[in-house]
């Protein structure tokens, strides 16, 4: 029965603060933009730091075992909330399950390292498939010709918008992205990110074909890279890219700050 | 007849003294327990294994992680401005400041409570107690429902998270909005047409509510802030963190052809969202950034029949709104409003 009710009194504010220190903490050391867009790291951070102060003010003022009247009215609505579990014989479920989602919380936040997303993820949305991704924002074109700032994003929209083989002839792409390989053609691989609107869980890929037979060999998927490299038209006519890029040398990196473009 | 009077003066202050030694001792030891546990977890978060450890987990695993992560990161903070802000209302604003401007007319009255939520930034589960309290203030049955199912749509949280998600020129946030609006008041009017209202409610309901406020002063009102917090995340913690797994798990397991196939048919699009919107149970505080992912693949009418269905009917929400309504009245409430998101969905759909 104690055990019970300390879990049932204090998993809320527990949990809170699981998220809270993860979220502070990816904060901290720069990557919170592993999972949400970077327009919300101040509000995000600003509420953190005061929903932090009201739980170690819950630990203070908010003790679990009844001593005042009001403490007591106050436990017993607690106890109304579960009136359903409460004396059946599933009843000892609902502590366990509470328990194990705070251990799920634990192992997911606080112990997994953060990490971007994979090519799994790649494999179960469409490259390229969402059209909002790309046309939303249409790159304006460099009036001089100097197309060294434009990102993965930018050539995938001008290479989806169906900018023929001419316009694309004169061009040199500088891009960094991972590799996920095509679907179709072995020889083919994309250097690729993913386009996030809101957080992590909306992300959509987004990438360029690169025509580099053996590349299994020499890279590994998800791993980065940074290419410099021509548009040329894809030696294989039977890929479904039919513009590709054919680089000399594909520089591996690191994985840049903010993977994700936006 | 003074001298007991006196008595009684007197002897509440000496235990309130003795009382309030003991609350403070007991303040410093509860603190010094949060102290600890956030030490604790902050140690465990810094000494975990760096980001080039990857425990050999599959691809798929890992993104679960990851998805369901952004997921909690992201929904965090508005669902602590929600509780926040449902604290500055409850515990800080003058008592009746509400309820006393109401206009007479029945149907007037029920207008307005729908767009209390716009006072009331607070998602659904929050909603119940108010509810409650407002019945006991002197609001029908009826009224309460009105005012139940449309502040967790109508209130301004929830329409800066799907304007932020989905835009203002799409159409979802505006049949969001309506949507909501109209079902709302439909059902109060309904209801509002029962002989016995007092039937609709539970026997244990009058007991329930009548904790109301006692306890005037700031010291009080500071306690019942923190005691607030401490019931508001106890009910929506666990409810978030279990959603953002099953999203998680949602986008990662279940493959790509049975979403696009199911996303794809006006109608089965709209069926299979309001089944998730009643399994996920997600606050409608941030179901917009939940829902974002399926955008690409679903029809939009389903993304709406979601968005209004969602909030006002989950297997949460029945839990919390079963301490106030009988079994039936809930029965009765869900295909009602089930039928009116349904058909929501669809008109958007073909409407397209």
């Amino acid at each position: 029965m104690v055990i019970r009710r300390l879990v049932g009194h204090w998993q809320g504010v527990v949990l809170s603060l699981i998220g809270l220190i993860a979220t502070i903490w990816l904060g901290l050391t720069g990557q919170l933009a592993l999972y949400i867009h970077p327009r919300y790291f101040v509000f995000t951070i600003v509420m953190a730091v005061i929903a932090a102060v009201l739980a170690l003010a819950a630990f203070a003022l908010d003790p679990a075992t009844p001593a005042t009247p009001n403490e007591h009215d106050h436990e017993r609505e607690h106890d109304h909330d579960h009136a359903g579990e409460r004396g059946s014989r599933w009843g000892w479920l609902w502590p366990l399950g509470s328990v194990l989602t705070v251990i799920a919380a634990v192992v997911a936040l606080l112990i997994l390292p953060p990490s971007t997303l994979t090519t799994a993820t790649v494999a179960q949305r469409d490259l390229n498939g969402s059209a909002s991704a790309l046309t939303l924002k249409a790159p304006a074109l460099p009036s001089k010709g100097d197309y060294s700032a434009f990102t993965v994003r930018d050539w995938a929209s001008l290479l989806r918008s169906g900018a023929g083989q001419d316009f694309f002839a004169d061009k040199t792409a500088a891009v960094t992205g991972f590799i996920t390989p095509d679907k179709t053609d072995p020889n083919v691989f994309f250097v690729a990110r993913f386009v996030v609107t809101c957080c992590a869980v909306d992300a959509q890929p987004i990438g360029i074909p690169v025509y580099h037979p053996g590349w299994q060999n020499e890279y590994k998927t998800d791993s980065w890279v940074t290419i410099s490299s021509g548009f040329r038209a894809n030696p294989n006519p039977g890929s479904r890219e039919a513009i590709v890029l054919i680089p000399d040398s594909i520089t591996p990196t690191t994985q840049p700050a903010q993977p994700y473009v936006y | 007849m003074t001298l007991p009077a006196i008595d009684k003066r007197d002897l509440p202050t000496h235990e309130h003294r003795s009382r309030a030694r003991a609350s403070v001792s007991k303040s410093a030891a509860g603190l010094a327990v949060g102290l600890a546990i956030v030490a604790l977890f902050t140690v465990v978060r810094v000494l975990a294994p760096p980001a080039s450890a990857t425990f050999g987990l599959p691809d798929a695993a890992r993104d679960f992680a990851t998805l369901s992560i952004s997921v909690a990161v992201e929904s965090l903070p508005f669902v602590f401005l929600g509780i926040v802000l449902s604290i500055a209302v409850q515990v800080w604003l003058p008592e009746g400041m509400l309820l006393r401007r109401l206009p007479r007319s029945p149907v007037l009255r029920r207008l307005v409570l729908s767009l209390l939520g716009m006072l009331l930034p607070v998602c659904e589960c929050g909603n119940v107690p108010l509810a409650r309290g407002l019945v006991v203030k002197g609001l029908t049955v009826a009224e309460s429902m009105t005012f139940l199912f449309a502040a967790p749509i109508l209130n301004p949280v929830t329409i800066v998270t799907t304007a932020q998600a989905f835009g203002w020129d799409n159409g979802i946030l505006v049949s969001r909005v309506l949507g909501g609006f109209f079902i709302a008041n439909l059902v109060g009017w309904i209801y509002s047409r029962h002989p016995r209202p007092q039937d609709l409610l539970t026997a244990g309901f009058q007991e329930t509510c009548t904790l109301a406020d006692r306890h005037g002063g700031p010291a009080g009102r500071v306690r019942r802030s923190v005691q607030m917090f401490s019931q508001e995340t106890r009910a929506m913690m666990p409810a978030l963190f279990i959603g953002a797994g099953m999203a998680g798990l949602i986008q990662v397991a279940v493959s790509r052809e049975v979403l696009v196939t199911l996303g794809g048919n006006p109608v089965w699009s709209v069926l299979a969202l309001m089944l998730l919107a009643f399994v996920v149970a997600i606050c409608s505080n941030v179901d917009a950034f939940f829902i974002l992912s399926f955008g690409a693949t679903f029809m939009p009418g389903g993304i709406v029949a979601f968005l209004v269905f969602g909030p006002m009917i989950d297997v949460k929400m029945l839990a919390l709104m079963r301490t106030t309504f009988t079994a039936k009245t809930l029965l009765q409430l869900s295909l009602l409003v089930a039928l009116c998101a349904a058909v929501l969905g669809l008109a958007v759909n073909y409407g397209h």
